[in-house]
């Protein structure tokens, strides 16, 4: 089990290869997510957000922060949908694999780092405000040694087009595993509009950990649709956290494809700051193999008027593990909330194991509040009416499988991703028997 | 074209068909009729080989083949059909798709090519057309929310795009509105033909007024006990099944 003193010997042995604060004005909150460090609990099983969720594997590992933006990509870059890319390597934006000439000129997207160096009143404003440094072990990390990143800013009333779409790729020496620990910081002013793909892929990487804290601000009426496809590698480990701050009558829709990686952990934290507000959270995640696909989701209601949606779908096989942690809580004031939260997961094998647990706390008297989660197989009345039909047995149960995953896939609006998601998808479904 | 002899079936351990026989000619139309729990869907459904019904004694031959020993997917594509008396609904699974997969499968079980996405939409809409089945349908999931009368002419269109030799239909007219009956009536007798064969298990002499059949058949606790031509149906749905039960108990 993780002690305490392997916690801190590990997190320490990363911030030691940390070059000294990119900015004066960041010392501060640096110096809390180090001091956070030598304080939080051990992420071990004593620990109800760790307990089905083991990272002692890797924090018996070293890895190698990339402390500096890679001089080149040796790489190919996937090709993007939108005239809007931006590619990261370790974590850093690369200017020169990405496109951007075609934003409006009132829209800032690049490099958090050159933000933060330039002293932005933006970034100082709201960088560190939205996610606590110390909600654990990885998040005071990325907070202690934040450096590069998305900076992603729309002004009020600007509703672009077109999406924009991130890329995030790895390098590698073939010693010592990278660890690539982006921040990023997306800030849509009152009325601004976007829609912001997120590609995770490994690039030439293998074993690495990807460590991403993502700060969301959504101003009064801002939308945001914000499209996830976490496609890591087989030997990676990935966190990511996005905590999000909506205003008045914003409305973010989130959805998480999580099909790769040895132990993916996907994070949202939302909390509503205003009436009228509403997020909705989706995601579809695919495990085998000794994987784990980890789940954690805190949505407050602390104010009334507001709505949440959660929905997750899970296909489990071999001896793949998922872990699912809902939790919605609304607060005694929040009255007129409405939430609705399910996880259903398809386990297409014995040894496939998942944990779910939806929470709903519930303070106020006059909300409209649900949750429920499933966890079962394919029915075989289903796959006989599909073989009935002259669909061969292995055909069939793909075709159940991929009519599971749709629920999910079919909510992006971007089509050309869809199409993406439910090929990559397939991708895995081949791989099956 | 269908000989069934002897036929002996457990379900869960026990004995629902009990020594069935019944021959099925080319072109021909049986109807069979007999009273709830008689054993017509167990039969159907070892037709078309769901997993859970023992067979235990007997054989069935189809077009010279042990049917029994083949897997669902190849008795469709040797031409077997079932319409089911409960058809399953597939959340998720977009009923277009599911049927250009179907087509496809047959096809291809049958050496024949597939369809492009262009021929498929053609022949789609002639066949939907066949059965009235709205279009919209045809975007949803398969039967997911459908009415009970959308299902069934969800199977007939199955039916119409697969071309089956051997169209066994299981109470497709129950759940049917006057209307929808004719249409789906329509939709068989427009099927019909000297190469093939139907089985039409029903309760109910009015859908035989549409499809009439060569030979009627009475099941009851697991055999065919009594087989006549289409006025045994009127005897029926005039005196019921108590008559012959009783003739047979006699006997
Ligand atoms: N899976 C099963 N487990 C247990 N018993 C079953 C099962 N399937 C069928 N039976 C039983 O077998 C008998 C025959 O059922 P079957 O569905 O074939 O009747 P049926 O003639 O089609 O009746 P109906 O006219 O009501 O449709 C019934 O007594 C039924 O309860
Ligand atoms: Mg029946």
């Amino acid at each position: 089990m993780i002690t305490a003193e392997l916690q801190k010997s590990w997190a320490r042995s990363l911030l030691e290869a940390a070059p000294s604060s990119p900015a004066p004005w960041l010392e501060a909150l640096q110096r809390k997510a180090g001091e956070a460090i030598e304080q939080l609990p051990p992420v071990n099983r004593k620990q109800e957000a760790w307990r089905y969720t083991n990272v002692e594997p890797l924090l018996k590992e070293r890895f190698q922060p990339v402390v500096s933006r890679p001089a080149g990509y040796e790489g190919e870059v996937p090709e993007a949908i939108t005239p809007h890319r931006l590619v990261f390597v370790d974590g850093w934006f690369m200017p020169q694999l990405s496109d951007v000439a075609l934003l409006p000129q009132e829209v800032t997207a690049g490099s958090l780092a050159e933000a933060i160096a330039a002293g932005d009143e933006r970034v100082k404003n709201r960088l560190g405000s939205v996610a606590e440094p110390d909600a654990h072990l990885f998040t005071a990390i990325n907070t202690a040694l934040v450096n590069d990143g998305l900076f992603l800013h729309l002004p009020a009333g600007v509703k672009l087009e077109s999406p924009i779409e991130l890329f995030w790729l790895n390098s590698t020496d073939g010693e010592t595993p990278r660890l690539a620990q982006p921040r990023n910081l997306v800030i849509l002013e009152p009325g601004a509009e976007a829609v912001l793909l997120e590609h995770h892929l490994p690039g030439q990487g293998g074993h690495y950990l990807h460590n991403a804290v993502s700060e969301i601000v959504l101003d009064p009426g801002a939308r945001l649709a914000h499209y996830r496809i976490q496609d890591e590698s087989e030997q990676a480990w990935h966190f990511s956290r996005a905590a999000l701050d909506q205003g008045s009558d914003s409305s973010y829709h989130g959805i998480t494809l999580a099909f790769g990686g040895r132990l993916s952990r996907t994070e949202y934290e939302t909390r509503f700051t205003a009436e009228g507000a509403s997020c909705t959270l989706r995601g579809l995640y695919t495990v085998g193999d000794d994987k784990l696909q980890d789940f954690h989701l805190d949505v407050r209601h602390d104010v009334p008027h507001c709505s949440s949606r959660e929905q997750f779908k899970g296909l489990l096989y071999g001896k793949g593990r998922a872990v699912f942690d809902g939790r919605i809580l609304v607060a005694r004031d929040a009255q007129k909330s409405d939430a609705e939260l399910t996880n259903d997961n398809l386990l297409l094998t014995r040894n496939a194991e998942v944990d779910t647990k939806p929470q709903l706390e519930i303070y106020a008297d006059d909300v409209k509040a649900s949750h429920g989660t499933t966890v079962g197989q394919l029915e075989p009345e289903q796959i006989f009416y599909l073989r009935a039909r002259g669909v061969p047995q292995q055909r069939a149960v793909h075709l159940l499988c991929e009519g599971f995953a749709a629920e999910i896939i079919e909510h992006i609006t971007v089509e050309p991703l869809r199409d993406q998601a439910l090929a990559r998808l397939r991708k895995t479904l081949s791989q099956l028997d | 074209m269908l000989s069934i002899k002897n036929l002996h079936v457990n379900v869960e351990g026990k004995e629902i068909l009990r020594g069935l026989n019944l021959e099925i000619g080319k072109g021909e139309v049986h109807a069979i009729m007999g009273p709830n729990g008689s054993g017509k869907s167990t039969l159907s459904y070892v037709l078309a080989g769901r997993d859970g019904y023992e067979v235990t004694e007997g054989e069935v031959i189809f077009e010279g083949k042990n049917l029994l020993e083949m897997e669902p997917e190849e008795r469709a594509w040797a031409g077997v059909f079932l319409a089911m008396q409960y058809p399953v609904e597939l959340p998720g699974v977009n009923n277009m798709t599911f049927l250009r997969e179907a087509l496809n499968a047959v096809r291809k079980g049958r050496g024949e090519e597939e369809l492009d996405a262009v021929a498929f939409m053609k022949l789609i809409r002639e066949k939907a057309e066949l059965v009235k089945l709205p279009e919209k349908l045809l975007k949803r999931s398969v039967n997911a929310g459908f009415s009970g009368g959308e299902k069934k002419r969800n199977e007939i269109l199955q039916m119409a795009l697969l071309e089956p030799k051997l169209a066994i239909l299981d109470e497709t007219d129950s759940g049917l509105d006057i209307d929808a009956l004719r249409v789906v009536a329509e939709g068989v007798n427009s099927l019909r033909s000297p190469e093939r064969s139907f089985l039409v298990i029903t309760h109910y002499q009015r859908l035989l007024d549409y499809i009439e059949p060569d030979h009627v058949h009475v099941l009851a606790h697991g055999q065919i006990i009594r087989s006549g031509d289409k006025s045994l149906a009127l005897e029926l749905e005039e005196k019921g099944y108590g008559w012959i039960l009783e003739e047979e108990a006699a006997a």
